[in-house]
């Protein structure tokens, strides 16, 4: 039997004179105003000290801004040193996790073997267990296998703290590729091995894209490992950052690296918010 | 190692194409997990196990001497308590700030929660250590909020900078934006629906989050709760940086004793007793996770 | 130029049977639509013909060629799925091009084919459009032409319509129509609605948990239902229970008479074999009559409780509460699944509807 077609004549709306009901989210503003203050006034702090060249209490601004110390800061050989180390280890570690857990994360999502599912949920629970004290029984193995303060030591213990996102944001990634997608192209005549280059990896790349920036700069700042593993040898970025506060030798020297390390964080931010903020990302880590 | 049959389709027929395509997906995630079984759970029953047995004249033997050693340090001890007590507090002070923050996102439709939401996303991308410098430079001693007290007049801030309280602003800092997208997530189960549904019969603000939300969310907050714990409780370098030297939290204690005392036995014992002083909360998110992931099938 | 035959295929989910033993020819050309519930194993069909899914049981024949275990992208098969899955990532042209590059044919042939598979769809100036910018009726009509680019022997569509709304999709199913009967391809269309089966197919497989019901012409299918089953699926269709006794249906209303052994049987009646007439000692009642335009439903509750739907002319005046007797022209008996006969139990009236 049809069902009749019902047309509701379009019924025309009595004009009534507009108020205008759009409230002011008062709430909203006054939580911007807080969250602001908690988080962006320490960031600027940091950013007038690195300009200052004479900031003496308990003047409210410095007394001369400058750019002396990011000359002396720049022309540190050990900030050199450091930046480039940390620039190589965080590439190796990327690349390496994106080569190790890529296949692994496309396996979890669409084949189907014996133990995946404890397998993945092993990934997700490496979480459970207090991160610096599982750094600690990692370094006490290394240092059987002289492994600390070696440059290798420092990417494997780094790797490790990679692992997890870079299996679970492109699992869910790779989850969230229509599978019809694929039949598609099996039907079109492609090869399993064409599928994913043509279909499942592209339609997964810009998850994916996002976090392997966030592998590369969580490396990037990944102080804890590389202090515990790396030292004394191997000084990333980060760890100098620690000396510098803790020797206290120059205010602006750590105020400088600041605004300097901060420039790929900004990045970061830009380009992963989406995923950062779609509640995928949160359901990761087990709400 | 176990294997557990997972629930996908065992068909009669094509067996061997099937064990085929199990050995590639078995042999594609063989990577990965070989370093999570080498670097993950190889060192921590390895760590169990070498605390527990010395090696002595007649070979291995059990031995609980680094735990009593550690549990007789008056000092050990003391680390032990603060750093209980800075992740009670950071807990607590996490919850009563995101909670509210997590609420207003979920609900509010204002173009002002996009900005709320971006800064409260903010400091994830913050690297602690930058963190830390930017605090010091901001609460410490002579620190940005004692210029501009000084500037209106007002006496300076007791700073908390090498107080417990250093590393509990940091952390608390810190674990804003994963623990509000935590709750924000949790509270995406809670539907329009059903609270548009209690505000229809009469529910207030109070009402709806004390009959409506929370009920809902409970499961969701004890998860983020034992996440944040578990995070805080061996946090590094924020503790390491803003807080006290003596007593001093576990982690800069671990590290102290590895690194400037080279004892890794006793280092290793201290992780061991983080462990077991988490494993409650590490098991509970462990179950939750498995459970969700039961029910998201 | 195809011929597309299933043999004796089985399949089965978990120990679970989804499809028992089917067999089917399709001849060249023809254009057969599987229609069924949900569950019925009409999509397993489908897919197992397109080499998604491998029969347990049974062999699939392409021109008498078996392609049972032969994987999807080397069989002569072209798929359009529900979703329309075209690759978002590419825009039109290229998800039309997809399978001719990998045929590695010459660029100018790729984008002759390309052209005149759009053209065929009417999407000829929409080559350079994202998917995402197209409307779901521009969707699917990719989707026909990435899978007729190919040239593939046999055409596979799965519910490709389901999404759409019931204009687009009456207008989208006459296109595809045309376009089938212009290439001459063989065609094997899965859907779970009836007015698409009926407008549509060369022949109707009705399928029920995993076994033929009935394989038929539309007319067919709609006069003849084979089962009780087919009875009720297509179409509306009034059953009414009552016993045989001496070859006389013991209903008071509709004693029909058969060559049928004694026992329980159910008048099966369409709404429109029912003609219904104002009386004086009335048998039933009208409960609610409902006005479609064309023709007049008018619910009547028989002295028993039951009711039935009966197609009236829509010159016709009943209201709620009228007393009424109910004639029948064709009656089916069905025992169970099984028909018993059927019957016309007077000489039947040149009706308007016919």
């Amino acid at each position: 039997m049809t069902t009749a077609d019902l047309t509701l004549a379009a019924r025309q709306e009595p004009t009534v004179p507009t108020r205008k009901t759009k409230r002011i989210d008062w709430l909203g503003l006054a939580i911007t105003l807080a969250l602001g203050i908690v988080v962006v006034v320490p960031l600027v702090v940091v950013a007038i000290w690195a300009f200052a060249e004479v900031w003496r209490y308990p003047s409210i601004l410095p007394q001369e801004f400058g750019l002396r110390f990011w000359e002396a800061t720049l022309s540190r050989p050990d900030v050199w040193q450091a930046m480039s180390l940390s620039i190589r280890l965080s590439l190796t570690v990327t690349l390496l996790s994106a080569v190790i857990c890529l296949p692994a994360a496309y396996a979890f999502a669409r084949l189907d073997f014996p133990g995946r599912n404890l397998l993945f949920l092993s990934f997700l629970a490496s979480h459970a267990f207090p991160k610096f004290g599982l750094l600690v029984a990692i370094a006490s193995i290394f240092l059987n296998l002289g492994l600390v303060s070696t440059f290798w030591g420092v990417v494997l213990i780094q790797l490790v703290g990679t692992l997890m996102m870079m299996i679970w944001i492109p699992v869910a990634a790779f989850q969230n590729v229509d599978r019809a997608m694929e039949e598609a192209a099996r039907d079109a005549g492609a090869g399993p091995l064409r599928v994913f280059w043509s279909v499942s990896l592209p339609q997964a790349a810009p998850t994916i894209g996002a976090a392997v920036l966030l592998s590369f700069v969580g490396t990037f700042y990944e102080t804890e490992g590389a202090w515990l593993i790396g030292a004394p040898e191997i000084r990333t970025m980060p760890v100098l950052m620690i000396t510098f506060i803790n020797n206290q030798i120059v205010v602006q020297y750590g105020a400088v690296l600041s605004v300097l390390l901060w420039v790929p964080s900004f990045f970061a931010l830009m380009f992963s918010r989406r995923l950062v903020g779609s509640s995928s990302f949160a359901k990761g880590f087990g709400v | 190692m176990t294997h557990t049959s997972s629930s996908g389709t065992v068909r009669k027929g094509g067996t061997a194409k099937r064990n085929g395509r199990g050995l590639t997906g078995l042999l594609l995630v063989s990577a990965p997990v070989a370093l999570l079984g080498w670097l993950i759970i190889y060192p921590i029953f390895n760590a169990v196990a070498r605390t527990l047995f010395t090696a002595g004249d007649e070979g291995l033997h059990f031995s609980l001497d680094t735990y009593q050693r550690f549990f007789t340090d008056g000092y050990a001890l003391n680390n032990l308590w603060l750093t209980l007590w800075v992740t009670a507090v950071c807990a607590a002070c996490l919850m009563a700030i995101c909670l509210p923050l997590a609420l207003y996102l979920r609900f509010a439709k204002s173009r002002v929660a996009a900005v709320v939401q971006g800064l409260a996303l903010f400091p994830m991308f913050v690297p602690s250590v930058i963190l830390a410098y930017a605090l010091i430079r901001t609460i410490g001693p002579n620190g940005g909020v004692d210029l501009v007290l000084n500037a209106v007049g007002l006496p300076k801030i007791n700073s908390p900078y090498l107080t417990p309280w250093g590393p509990v602003i940091g952390l608390v800092w810190d674990n804003i934006p994963l623990t509000t997208l935590m709750l924000v997530a949790g509270l995406g189960g809670v539907s329009d629906n059903a609270v548009e549904a209690a505000r229809d019969a009469g529910a207030r603000r109070f009402a709806l989050l004390r009959y409506i939300i929370l009920p809902q969310i409970g499961n969701a907050m004890l998860v983020v709760l034992s996440f944040t714990v578990l995070g805080i409780f061996s946090a590094f370098t924020l503790p390491y940086v803003l807080g006290p030297a003596s007593p001093e939290m576990m982690g800069p204690f671990m590290q102290r004793t590895f690194s400037q005392l080279s004892d890794s036995r006793m280092a290793v014992t201290q992780a061991v007793i983080t462990f077991a002083i988490c494993a409650c909360f590490g098991a509970f998110y462990v179950r939750s996770i498995a459970k969700n992931r039961e029910a998201r099938r | 130029m195809a011929q597309l035959s299933l043999k004796n295929i089985g399949k089965s989910f978990d120990g679970t049977d989804v499809i028992r033993d089917v067999s089917l020819d399709v001849a060249d050309g023809e254009l057969v639509c599987l229609l069924g519930p949900s569950g019925s194993g009409k999509s397993t069909i489908l897919r197992m013909v397109g080499g998604f899914e491998t029969p347990d049981r049974g062999s699939i024949l392409i021109d008498g060629q078996d392609v049972t275990l032969i994987l999807p992208e080397k069989r002569p098969t072209g798929m359009v799925f529900q979703s329309h899955a075209l690759w978002s990532h590419m825009s039109v042209a290229d998800n039309v091009a997809f399978g001719l590059k990998l045929r590695r044919m010459p660029r100018r042939e790729i984008q002759a084919k390309v052209a005149d598979a759009l053209g065929l769809v009417g999407l000829k100036d929409y080559g350079t459009r994202r998917v995402w910018q197209l409307s779901g009726g521009q969707q699917q009509r990719v989707a026909i032409a990435r899978a007729l680019v190919l040239e593939p022997k046999i055409l596979l569509l799965d519910e490709p319509f389901a999404s759409l709304d019931q204009h687009l999709r009456e207008h989208l199913r006459e296109e595809l129509r045309d376009i089938q009967r212009r290439l001459g391809i063989t065609t094997l269309f899965v859907t779970h609605g009836q007015d698409e089966a009926l407008a549509l197919a060369d022949r109707i497989v009705v399928l029920q948990q995993g076994d033929l019901e009935q394989v038929a012409s539309p007319d067919r299918m709609y006069r003849a239902p084979e089962t009780r089953f087919v009875a009720g699926f297509i179409g509306s269709m009034n059953f009414l229970a009552c016993d045989m006794r001496h070859g006389r249906a013991d209903h008071p209303l509709f004693p029909v008479e058969a060559p049928v052994a004694d026992g329980p049987v159910e008048l099966a009646i369409r709404p429109e074999a029912l003609t219904v007439a104002p009386a004086r000692a009335p048998q039933a009642k009208v409960h609610r009559t409902t006005d479609y335009g064309s023709h007049l439903l008018v619910d009547i509750d028989l002295a028993d409780g039951t009711r039935v739907k009966a197609m009236c002319p829509p010159s016709a005046r009943f209201a709620a509460g009228d007393g009424v007797t109910l004639t029948a022209d064709r009656v089916t008996l069905f025992r169970g699944q099984k028909k018993l006969a059927e019957v016309s139990p007077r000489p039947a009236r040149e009706l308007s509807h016919a």
